[in-house]
């Protein structure tokens, strides 16, 4: 049903687009997505097949968390093109059919429907944005290649497209490090991160705010079919790596959106650790609390400003708007992982992955490094309560948001277990 | 019962952030006070008063929550010490609503009956703590922040590791304290929890040498005294050793004994010390602070029943009286802006009710026998003694330096001669010296009566570990 909405819909207005104006676009493609997420919710729990598109548990999820990002997105954005609603709702459909099937083709497939909207939304703003989305697109090239190739060789080993088809053998293990490179590319795993903090920096903020949230947990419902049941060595690797380049290079960062954009890099990796045991319960909730977080993050920098916002910009927000001040310390906070917000759970449950099987080196690590990132959190948080001169003119609505968005991140926080057994179903 | 205690400042203290007035945080504190009082006096033994509700199911963690003998001195206390400051300190009523938020939080620490439960509310104080300090600090309250932040991170992360391991490697179903005291972690896996638990704990008793955030943290806070109050109460370090991390890895804890002993008996000598030579009426306060925690922790890590006994009520009565200190700081820095104490001098003439007030709460910490200080000094020194005679009378020179710096400091203060008027005591001032006064003798004259809830905790405890009586 999602499928066909969200289908429908993209068919649909892009006919449209030409004969409606654009207040009006908007508020169809806010409709679309809307009715996506409501077909999703209304068959929550219950297991459809089609062929290689296949809803279940994942699907469910991560669709859901992918779609909260795109509306987030939609409503944000302040532009007078049609173009770019229906870029986020053609990445919205490549996104739930990435996490809607085990068919590597089809993946492939879907990969490349959300990728090329998003290198179109990464060049909205000419300029400086044209050279991180070419840098984006190359590499995200090289990565679809990369994945192809390990389709390839899948089949090789397996003889099947089917992802988490058991195998053994240099052959699959090479099979399935390129698929892991692949969709870590996607993620933003170090190293295949080289992209994210240019890329992040030199997009209009909604773009980004999408990019964070959506790209994301698509990819790592994918992550989760293609790697989850025997986890490659690299993987380790690849956590440590995201881990640590992640925390030490926001450290030193001045503007948000690039602070951010290493934040991410960290935060994926803190999410792979779920992929050791596949648990559907610990990544979904990482995630649900990780958009939350990031998306409020980056919807309280767009109504700064959409362009970029060095840190000092941030200073005096508190005095100017209360509630915007006050949602970014919250999401800094949850991002850190600081009890008693929503993300601290978040950071439990995959830490207690890590630990069931027995990864200690990672787990300390994984640690450590959050200690390090109270820095540049702190830093972030607290840039709003300093004397300064931020501007902002938030409209009601992404004030209303925003203030939803803080309080869900503080309930999740004091009740994290009102949204686990749904998360649960059909894991 | 404790959820309506722990809500009650909590509500207050929202209400006071979104900008109603302060006086409604004193009726709140009070109640807040009266309302911990009343459970106190109530208490029937055992765990009483308490919730239990799942919170995480699947994981075993279950919002879990009571009152044991322990929890309702700390109640009482906590209560007692926010209701004080609350009273006295001149401050602006979001900086109050911040206060009861933390002391709601603390509150909550103290009556968590899960190991997860409790981890949240430790980390949660300290946004009240750090915005407290962000707001209403001083000149370097940043890098008091830093400091403050990045030393109770590296040891809460690792505490982090330290609980994922207790339950995985001891065994236990849940999170919940009993089901954790009943599966303890054994083998060499207790050493490493023990010390995940120990690090975070060592830097919020604190110990030397993990205590360099605190002096920082004390001179940068607002100079009424309100945060440091609350600070001081948020040293739990102690409580948590006895109740959580001892416990539940004993045998790690055998391997570390003999260095904790050490480090407690430092902190006492070098806290004294430093206090001694302090020029700065807070940053004396601050070491002094380090001076008894050094004392309290070396009863606990006894593992004697009199030690923890003492150690304990050492923990509950100094953040009465250290808390009170720090808010008599406050009332001196108002009158005379100036937190030095060389610049007072011979404040006794024209504020005679300020300096008795002061000389209790000095005397009080010196541990003067009367005075709510004593009896914990007295429990200490006599399980610290059985445990190790020599480490003993080294944390305990540090008894002696306490009169010594702590008198030196009151004389020049009040006595030493000089011309410097100030105002006495005034309105609610007046309350907060009745009250402070008749805590600290009631707690130094019936100590049997605040001690009795301690005493199976403290047995249960020194028999788990093999010693005493």
């Amino acid at each position: 049903m999602t499928l066909l909405v969200l289908g429908a819909f993209s068919v649909a207005l892009t006919l449209l687009g030409f004969l409606v104006s654009v207040p009006v676009f908007k508020r169809l493609t806010i409709l679309g997505l809307s009715l996506a997420l409501l077909t999703l919710l209304f068959s929550w729990g219950q297991p459809f097949a089609f062929g290689p598109y296949q809803v279940d548990g994942i699907s469910q999820v991560f669709t859901l968390l992918a779609l909260l990002g795109a509306l987030w997105t939609v409503g944000l954005v302040r532009t007078r093109r049609f173009e770019f609603y229906l870029l986020v709702l053609y990445a919205a459909l490549g996104m739930h059919l990435l996490a809607s099937t085990k068919n590597l083709i089809l993946m492939l497939v879907a990969l490349e429907a959300l990728s090329l909207p998003l290198y179109a939304l990464a060049t909205w703003r000419r300029g400086e944005g044209l050279e991180a989305a070419l840098k984006y697109f190359l590499l995200g090239a090289l990565a679809a290649a990369f994945f192809l190739y390990g389709t390839a060789l899948h089949y090789g080993a397996t003889g099947s497209l089917l992802a988490g088809t058991p195998g053994e053998g240099p052959l699959y293990a090479l099979a399935l490090g390129l698929l892991l490179v692949g969709l870590g590319f996607k993620v933003a795993l170090a190293p295949f991160h080289f992209w994210t903090p240019d890329v992040y920096q030199g997009s209009p903020t909604p773009v980004v705010l999408f990019m964070a949230t959506g790209v994301k947990a698509a990819a790592f419902a994918a992550l989760l079919r293609v790697v989850a049941p025997g986890a490659p060595e690299a993987l380790s690797l690849l956590i440590a790596l995201s881990v640590l380049i992640g925390n030490l290079a926001a450290l030193t960062q001045k503007e948000a959106k690039r602070l951010l954009a290493y934040s991410s890099i960290a935060h994926a990796g803190y999410m792979a650790l779920a992929l050791y045991t596949g648990n559907l319960e610990a990544l979904g909730f990482y995630l649900l609390t990780y958009v939350l977080a990031t998306g409020l993050a980056f919807a309280v920098l767009s109504e700064v400003s959409p362009d970029r916002v060095p840190l000092e910009r941030l200073k005096g927000l508190f005095h100017r708007d209360p509630l915007l001040g006050l949602a970014l310390f919250v999401a800094a906070l949850s991002l850190l992982g600081l009890p008693p917000l929503g993300g601290f759970w978040g950071k439990y449950l995959v830490f207690t992955e890590a630990a069931k099987v027995g990864q200690w080196g990672l787990l300390i690590l994984a640690l450590l490094t959050s200690v390090v990132s109270a820095y540049y959190y702190l830093s972030l948080g607290l840039a709003v309560f300093q004397k300064g001169e931020a501007a902002a003119a938030p409209r009601p609505l992404a004030r209303g948001v925003a203030l939803l968005a803080a309080l869900a991140l503080l309930l999740l926080g004091f009740l994290p277990g009102i949204v686990l057994p749904a998360l649960a179903q059909g894991g | 019962m404790v959820v309506l205690a722990i809500l009650l400042p909590a509500v207050f203290g929202t209400l006071l952030l979104l900008g109603l007035p302060r006086a409604l945080g004193v009726w709140g504190a009070g109640l807040s006070f009266l309302l911990n009082l009343y459970l106190f006096l109530a208490h029937p033994g055992g765990v009483a008063f308490g919730v239990q509700a799942p919170l995480l199911p699947g994981a075993g963690v279950y919002w879990a929550l009571g009152l044991d003998g322990l929890s309702a001195l700390f109640f009482l206390t906590i209560g007692l010490t926010v209701f004080l400051g609350a009273l006295v300190a001149k401050v602006e009523g979001r900086f109050l609503g911040l206060a009861l938020l933390m002391e709601a939080l603390l509150l909550g620490l103290f009556a968590a009956r899960d190991l997860l439960v409790f981890y949240l509310f430790f980390e949660a104080a300290l946004i009240p703590s750090l915005l407290m300090l962000f707001f209403y600090g001083g000149e370097r309250r940043l890098k008091a922040i830093y400091t403050f932040l990045l030393f109770t991170l590296a040891g809460s992360l690792p505490m982090l590791a330290a609980i994922l391991a207790v339950k995985a490697l001891g065994g236990s179903p849940t999170f919940l304290l009993e089901d954790l005291l009943a599966h303890p972690v054994k083998g060499q896996a207790a050493f490493w929890v023990f010390l995940g638990f120990a690090l975070a704990f060592a830097i919020k008793t604190p110990l030397f040498p993990v205590h360099a955030w605190l002096p920082l943290f004390h001179q940068e806070n607002h100079p009424s005294g309100l945060a440091d109050a609350l600070g001081t109460l948020y040293k739990v370090g102690v409580f948590a050793f006895f109740r959580f991390a001892i416990p539940m890895a004993p045998e790690g804890f055998y391997e570390l004994q003999g260095l904790l002993l050490f480090l407690a008996a430092i902190s006492a000598l070098y806290g004294a010390w430093v206090a001694f030579s302090a020029k700065d009426f807070k940053t004396l306060l601050a070491y002094a602070g380090v001076s008894h925690m050094g004392v309290a922790a070396f009863g606990v890590f006894s593992g004697t029943p009199e030690g923890a006994l003492g150690g304990l009520y050492l923990l509950a009565a100094s953040g009465v009286y250290t808390g009170g200190l720090f808010l008599l700081a406050g009332r001196l820095y108002e009158r005379t802006h100036t937190l030095e104490i060389g610049r007072y001098r011979g404040l006794a003439a024209s504020a005679p009710g300020l300096a008795a007030l002061a000389l209790f709460l000095f005397l009080a910490m010196v541990g003067l026998p009367g005075l709510s200080g004593f009896p914990g000094e007295f429990l200490t020194l006599l399980g610290a003694y059985k445990a190790s005679p020599w480490l003993a009378a080294l944390a305990f020179l540090s008894v002696i330096a306490g009169a010594a710096y702590a008198l030196t400091a009151f004389q020049k203060v009040f006595w030493e001669e000089g011309s410097r008027e100030v105002e006495d005591l005034r309105g609610p001032e007046w309350s907060f010296a009745a009250l402070a006064v008749a805590a600290l003798l009631l707690m130094g004259v019936f100590p049997g009566y605040f001690l009795d809830g301690l005493r199976p905790l403290a047995e249960a405890f020194a028999k788990l570990l093999g010693g005493g009586a």
